[in-house]
């Protein structure tokens, strides 16, 4: 009996092995890439514990040091402005418009109130892909083709139906006594949302800013298709930009996509048990 | 937009000012745009190479997603540190997951043909980009390696919501690991098993991103799937009528899909209220 256990716990240490291999491996291996020098990935018999380790592959993308191709590296900083602006306004938007969206669909009875929730339900369906086209036309007829203020309204489109889906669910377990108590204390609408709701509805805001800027500081496609000029752009273009280039060492490239890649993981990592709740209750609740 | 003449290159052509705003006016050419789509031998083979793609993605991203589920259910120290790493994969930019498998992968410098070069398994290197069905294969990998985590997350959260008492009783029964899987776990998360496929099928339909980063739709056409087509033809070649006709044609399926997942959700709810 004591042998069976211990057997079948060694077989489970070994799957959770395999599993952490499988996800965190991949990961470890382009921040290794990302600190060796070229000629050492290069090399054969692979050393997995770099020989020799550098900094010199950041340097280049931040601009410390001259390099044949720095002006690609050159992109980098300012992309990653953008980046941060984008999803930053859009986070901003999001909590300040989706939240509020997200408590009036929670709380009151309004004409047309499950038409236009299953319209938003609708629009987070369709594919951003089909919406492009559309976008890139609509944009480009208001002058904001290639600013970020075009990025900030394409982005929302996306964003906010899902925000809003979250945050009714969160507004939802959250009991109303406690709303029309407020009331009762001379607080209007407004102020009893704000005052009172708002304060104990913390993990349903940390899940729906944290998903909502991880999805916009890794969004891809749109930003390539809409913002081409120079220096409007945000970093996954510039870094699939890189990637093409044979002139660029992969362990430069790898350099910049470990530094993309941090600020999502590190929002993920520190915010998971709240985003988890977010997402699991509004998509298991279907 | 997908029944009318959009000729972006050209800037002049009727317009309407509304405002300040020039608003352009399209000509309006009925189902041109879809019958031409249809009429290309390219749309029905990347049609049948997404078909392909989506199923061997679904296939991989459930049985892992679950796969990895089943094994962050048993109580083990360091489980908590595990969800944080189970996030890993899926928080990434789909720019950087591709650019982190090519270096994995690559030819010249990837970690895996390293590793088996040392582990002696093979003399050269393995090109994994080179064969087009091979490269294909790849991009499910990749795709299911950033996306199976959400499926583990949904699978979990359904294995959380059943009751101890009915793990108790089985055992109590003297049901194995394996009859508890088949007779309790299984079944208790069946609801989100169907959720599970429906969201990767309409996620495998829309993958782009990889695409863009690893193969750019080649060797050839061997990669290229209905997605990639309707995003080529409509910014690498400007043609924004085909190109959205032929992306409405993969929406109208994800809608399909969702609606009569809706359907059948609401059924089976229906049925137990």
């Amino acid at each position: 009996m004591r042998g069976r256990a211990l057997g079948s716990r060694l077989i489970l240490w070994g799957l959770v092995a395999v599993v952490a291999l499988w996800l965190a491996a991949p990961f470890v291996w382009l921040f290794v890439t990302s600190i060796s020098y070229q000629r050492n990935l290069l090399a054969r018999p692979l050393a997995f514990v770099p020989p020799e380790v550098t900094l010199a592959n950041y340097k280049m993308i931040l601009g410390l040091v001259r390099f044949h191709a720095e002006g690609q590296a050159a992109k980098i900083l300012p992309s990653m402005l953008n980046s941060l602006i984008v999803a930053g306004a859009v986070t901003l938007l999001n909590l300040a418009v989706g939240t509020t969206a997200g408590y009036a669909y929670a709380r009151f009875r309004f004409p047309l109130k499950s038409l236009s929730l299953y319209a938003l339900l609708f629009t987070r369906m369709l594919p951003t892909i089909v919406l492009i086209p559309a976008f890139f036309l609509m944009l480009r007829a208001l002058g904001l083709q290639n600013t970020l203020t075009g990025l900030v309204v394409a982005y929302c489109s996306f964003t906010l139906p899902f925000t809003v889906w979250i945050m009714k669910a969160y507004f939802e377990t959250i009991p109303d006594e406690l709303d029309r108590s407020a009331l009762v204390d001379g607080c209007n609408r407004f102020q009893a949302y704000y005052r009172v709701v708002l304060p104990v509805s913390g993990p349903g805001l940390v899940a729906g800013g944290a998903f909502t800027f991880m999805l916009c500081w890794n969004e891809f496609i749109v930003a390539q298709v809409l913002n081409t000029r120079l220096g409007t752009t945000t970093l996954p273009p510039v870094i699939a930009g890189m990637n093409g280039q044979i002139n660029i060492d992969y362990s430069v490239i790898a350099a910049s996509g470990f530094l993309a890649a941090l600020p999502a993981v590190i929002l993920v990592l520190v915010f998971q048990k709240y985003m988890v709740q977010g997402l699991t209750a509004g998509s298991v609740k279907g | 937009m997908s029944l009318a003449d959009v000729n972006l290159l050209s800037a002049s052509g009727p317009a309407l000012e509304v405002l300040g705003v020039r608003l352009p006016l399209f000509r309006f050419v009925g189902l041109r745009n879809y019958l031409r789509t249809f009429a290309d031998p390219l749309y029905w083979s990347s049609l049948a190479r997404t078909a392909y793609f989506v199923a061997a993605f679904v296939l991989e991203a459930t049985l892992v997603g679950l796969g990895m589920a089943l094994v962050l259910h048993e109580r083990f120290p360091g489980r908590a540190l595990m969800r944080g790493v189970l996030l890993i994969p899926w928080s990434l930019s789909r720019v950087v997951v591709g650019l982190l498998w090519v270096g994995i992968l690559d030819f010249e410098f990837g970690a895996l043909n390293g590793l088996l070069q040392r582990l002696g398994l093979i003399d050269g290197s393995i090109a994994f980009f080179k064969d087009g069905f091979s490269a294909l294969n790849v991009l499910v990998g990749v795709y299911m390696w950033n996306q199976a985590p959400f499926a583990t997350l949904l699978f979990l959260a359904g294995m959380q919501s059943i009751p101890l008492e009915l793990y108790m009783a089985a055992e109590a029964d003297g049901a194995g690991y394996w009859q508890r899987l088949r007779y309790v776990t299984l079944p208790a998360i069946k609801p989100i098993v169907f959720l599970v496929l429906v969201v990767a099928t309409v996620n495998g339909f829309l993958m782009l991103d990889l695409i863009y980063v690893l193969t750019m739709g080649g060797p050839g056409h061997d990669t290229t799937t209905i997605t990639w087509l309707g995003f080529q033809t409509a910014f690498t070649f400007f043609k924004f009528g085909p190109g959205a006709a032929i992306l409405y044609t993969l929406t109208a399926f994800c809608l399909l899909l969702t609606f009569l997942y809706h359907k059948v959700m609401f059924r089976r709810l229906g049925g137990e209220a």
